[in-house]
């Protein structure tokens, strides 16, 4: 299989949102849990919040770069499985852990000079992810692996409307692979599915900044959703003997609206909370399509669509950034976010849960254009007991725990 | 910044780089043919009994089932590519496997339309055991070879020569080569025991290839037992002929078709329009019988009917009309086997009618048949020469099958003791 270079390290392959969306792009939005809305500094801006590129220095070019590494535990399940039939799979068989994940994730911004009122930039970041891969035999059937990895090109304009009101806008173009495998045959269902796609879509974002006062700023933006429609192929097996099918399947990345307020005191002292609305009900079903009908046998397990039903979901972030000295800037956050996956609909393709975020870092200032900073995010998954064989039907019976994520950013701001 | 732009381009292009092709499934690898269908005796069993076919207590053997490519001839006399497919039971205790070995069944399928349907292509499409070949197979233990024919599978751009005896004799025969030598190719070991057998159109080819080879040479066959054919064509297109309407428009729309291709006749000098016109088309291999009905009529004939009245009359008026020589011609009961043949039928069929076994039976003895006789389902499966119950000729097929089932098991086991 070709691939991308940059795609393969940009393995976006982290849960540090509900479900898939990855919000944390660059030094300060890991660093402040993205609680980055309202009061944005660097080139990251471009991401944040493209209205307030024009709050920037005009005369300067902002250029950051940087890398993120995510550790992502094992999850944990114990507890029951029904099969169809039904057959009830007991917990010391279907008691399993997922596989520990490392990944590397580059990031990108850049905020040109304004050109009067006008200024632009780019970012190229991985806006959503998700890995999980399974050895454990009931698992295995579900997702051996199931993997979305996304890299969004994101160009965007601000246009000053006053000294304290601007607005801005840009063009999403997110390549996106995709990666489904199961295999049933360690627990005696002889069965198997190995599909890659992949895809480029599009959409927007729209933001808005004021800055009523010098000390308080108030960010508002949205980004569009994008169904992210894989295509590729598919090769299904029964009992080892498996045919080639042209496959798709759409996953969306979901629209979210971000509303930010900031207030900062004795230009040391920043404080922003933000709210995040994020609309996961887009994602209503897994519907594999292939390009013929498949095996009789397999259209249960491999081509019924699943429904998921989704929930829209709030998240509550807060950061604090303290300008220690001259050269020293510490952050810190602190976020609530919660799961949009409903019991009834959760699976081991993604056994999320709400999560407690914590995060911190600090930026070193390392000449009059030269920065540099590292942060780290801890993301604590609650535990989560699941009923989902509703009556005489197939499902888990059992809880998920461990999993989250540790991710590690070091950055490079440069100013020229 | 024009190393920036120049970055932020060439990340774009990567970005717009797809994904190449996921490699091709990865199965067995075998010599001369392909693995289709591969399950283990326990999932064979597990699945027929989760069906209800058979009991826990059943012996059910593997099921794996290859699809083979081989080369036969036409009507015509023209070489054409074809596929079958070989059942091969797996979980047979070694002393079969390694030094007994095996026993074939050739088993012609009955009347498909839809290329879908023929056993090669099932097997392809749904990776999943199917039809006779769970009987013979998975159930009795022998190696089930089952031609697609002319006209489907491999050949299916080809017309399918529908009950022409020298093409179906042709492409079972030539199928038994091939599987043999498949077979040696990849070590399944086969004893010498070969039988015949087949349903419906099926029935007829296994007559058919019974013939060819006592006529031409070939394998020896150890019992035939073909079931439920319309072996006396000319009888029964006699009997279909002089009835005002068609039960199943298909079957006689089809014998007409492929026999005014075969014989080189214009098509409308035996089936009326506009279905001539449409036949080319209906039989193409993508429609059904279901399918096909319905763009047909029910009237035999006359100037809104199915078969052209001039053809009609002339079958029944003239002796040497070409379609009634071509019927006599594809009779497959007017000589004397010396092969033990049972005529498997069921009373009960509306479609073939039992007297059709009955006349061959008959007509096969006068040409000094050595052993020839009629076992009649209904009464081998209740062993009640009296009974009731009739079975029509759908619903007779897995009866047939498991009558057929036991008559070669008892063969094998006077021999072979398994």
């Amino acid at each position: 299989m070709k691939k991308s270079i940059l795609l393969s390290m940009a393995a976006s392959t982290i849960l540090t949102a509900g479900a898939y969306k990855i919000p944390e792009q660059s030094l300060n939005g890991m660093a402040l849990g993205a609680a980055y809305i309202a009061h944005t500094t660097d080139a990251d801006t471009a991401y944040y919040n493209p209205a307030n590129m024009s709050f920037l220095d005009p005369e300067v070019r902002y250029f950051e770069t940087g890398i993120t590494l995510a550790h992502l535990p094992s999850n944990t399940y114990a507890g029951m499985q029904v099969l169809p039939g039904p057959v009830m799979v007991p917990s010391a068989v279907a008691s399993g852990e997922s596989e520990v994940e490392n990944i590397p994730i580059p990031y990108m911004h850049y905020v040109a000079p304004a050109m009067g009122r006008w200024r632009y930039g780019v970012s190229l970041v991985a806006p959503a992810g998700l890995t999980k891969r399974w050895k454990s035999p009931v698992q295995k059937l579900f997702a051996e692996e199931f993997t979305l990895k996304n890299v969004e090109f994101n160009p965007v304009l601000s246009y000053r409307v006053s000294d304290t009101l601007s607005i801005g806008g840009g063009l999403r173009a997110v390549y996106s692979e995709g990666k489904v495998y199961g295999d049933g045959t360690l627990i005696g269902v002889p069965i198997k599915r190995e599909m890659e796609g992949d895809t480029v879509e599009f959409g927007y974002n729209l933001a808005v900044a004021w800055h009523p006062t010098d000390d308080v700023a108030v960010g508002v933006t949205y980004r569009s959703k994008i169904d992210l429609n894989e295509e590729g192929k598919a090769n299904l097996y029964l009992s080892g003997i498996g045919r080639q099918f042209d496959a798709s399947v759409s996953v969306p990345i979901p629209a979210a609206l971000n509303i930010g307020i900031s207030k900062t005191w004795n230009d040391k002292l920043t404080l922003e909370f933000v709210y995040e609305r994020t609309f996961w009900s887009a994602y209503k079903t897994l519907d594999f399509e292939y390009g013929s009908p498949i095996q009789p046998a397999l259209y249960d397990a491999f081509d019924k669509s699943k429904p998921k039903l989704w929930e829209d979901t709030n998240t509550y972030r807060l950061g604090l950034t303290y300008q220690y000295s001259d050269k020293l800037t510490l952050m810190t956050g602190y976020s609530y976010d919660e799961s949009p996956v409903p019991e009834k609909h959760i699976n081991y393709e993604l056994p999320d849960s709400d999560a407690h975020i914590f995060s911190a870092g600090f930026k070193y200032k390392q000449t009059e254009n030269l920065s540099w900073g590292a942060a780290i995010l801890y993301d604590k998954k609650t535990s989560r007991k699941v009923n989902s064989a509703v009556t005489g039907g197939t499902g888990i019976i059992g809880e998920f725990s461990d999993g989250g994520a540790v991710l590690i950013t070091a950055g490079l701001s440069y100013k020229f | 910044m024009k190393y920036l732009w120049t970055s932020v381009l060439a990340a774009v292009m990567l970005l717009v780089t797809g994904c190449g092709d996921l490699a091709q499934p990865d199965n067995p690898q075998v010599e001369g043919g392909e693995v289709v269908v591969n399950f283990s005796p326990e999932l064979m069993k597990k699945t027929l009994v989760s069906k209800g076919i058979v009991d826990e207590n059943k012996t059910v053997f593997g099921y794996t089932a290859y699809k083979i490519p081989y080369t036969t001839t036409d009507e015509e006399g023209m070489e054409v590519a074809v596929s079958g497919m070989m059942v091969v039971p797996t979980g047979l205790p070694e002393v079969v496997t390694e030094r007994i070995g095996l026993s074939l069944v050739s088993d012609d399928h009955g009347t498909i339309f839809a290329n879908d349907e023929a056993p090669g292509v099932i097997g392809e499409k749904t990776s999943a055991p199917d039809g006779a070949a769970i009987i013979l197979t998975a159930l009795a233990g022998f190696v089930t070879l089952q031609p697609d024919y002319i006209g489907f599978g491999d050949s299916n751009d080809h017309y399918h020569p529908f009950v022409l005896k020298k093409s179906l004799a042709n492409a079972t025969v030539d199928f038994i080569a091939a599987a043999k030598q498949f077979a040696s190719d990849n070590n399944i070991k086969l004893n010498d025991q070969l039988f015949l057998t087949g349903y419906s159109e099926g029935g007829y080819a296994a007559l058919a290839t019974l013939q060819k080879i006592e006529k031409e040479g070939g394998p020896q066959v150890t019992i035939a037992a073909p079931m439920s054919g319309p072996y006396a064509m000319n009888e029964m297109a006699m009997g279909v002929l002089s009835k005002p309407t068609l039960g199943v428009p298909s079957f006689m729309a089809n014998v007409g078709y492929a026999y005014a291709k075969t014989y080189g006749k214009p098509l409308t000098d035996v089936i009326n329009e506009p279905y001539a016109s449409k036949l080319p088309a209906l039989f193409d291999g993508s429609l059904t019988r279901t399918e096909i009905d319905p763009q047909l009529t029910t009237k035999t004939t006359g100037e809104d009917g199915l078969f052209n009245p001039l053809l009609v009359g002339s079958f029944f008026q003239d002796p040497d009309h070409w379609f009634k020589q071509a019927m006599l011609e594809n009779d497959v009961h007017r000589w004397g086997p010396q092969t033990p043949v049972k005529l498997v039928h069921c009373i009960g069929d509306d479609v073939i009618p039992f007297a059709i076994s009955q006349l061959a039976e008959g007509t096969m003895k006068a040409y000094h048949a050595t052993d020839v006789s009629i076992v009649p389902v209904e009464i081998a499966i209740t062993q009640d020469p009296g009974t009731a119950i009739r079975f029509g000729h759908a619903e007779c097929g897995k009866y047939a099958y498991g009558v057929a089932a036991k008559i070669f098991g008892a063969a094998r086991a006077a021999v072979f003791h398994y």
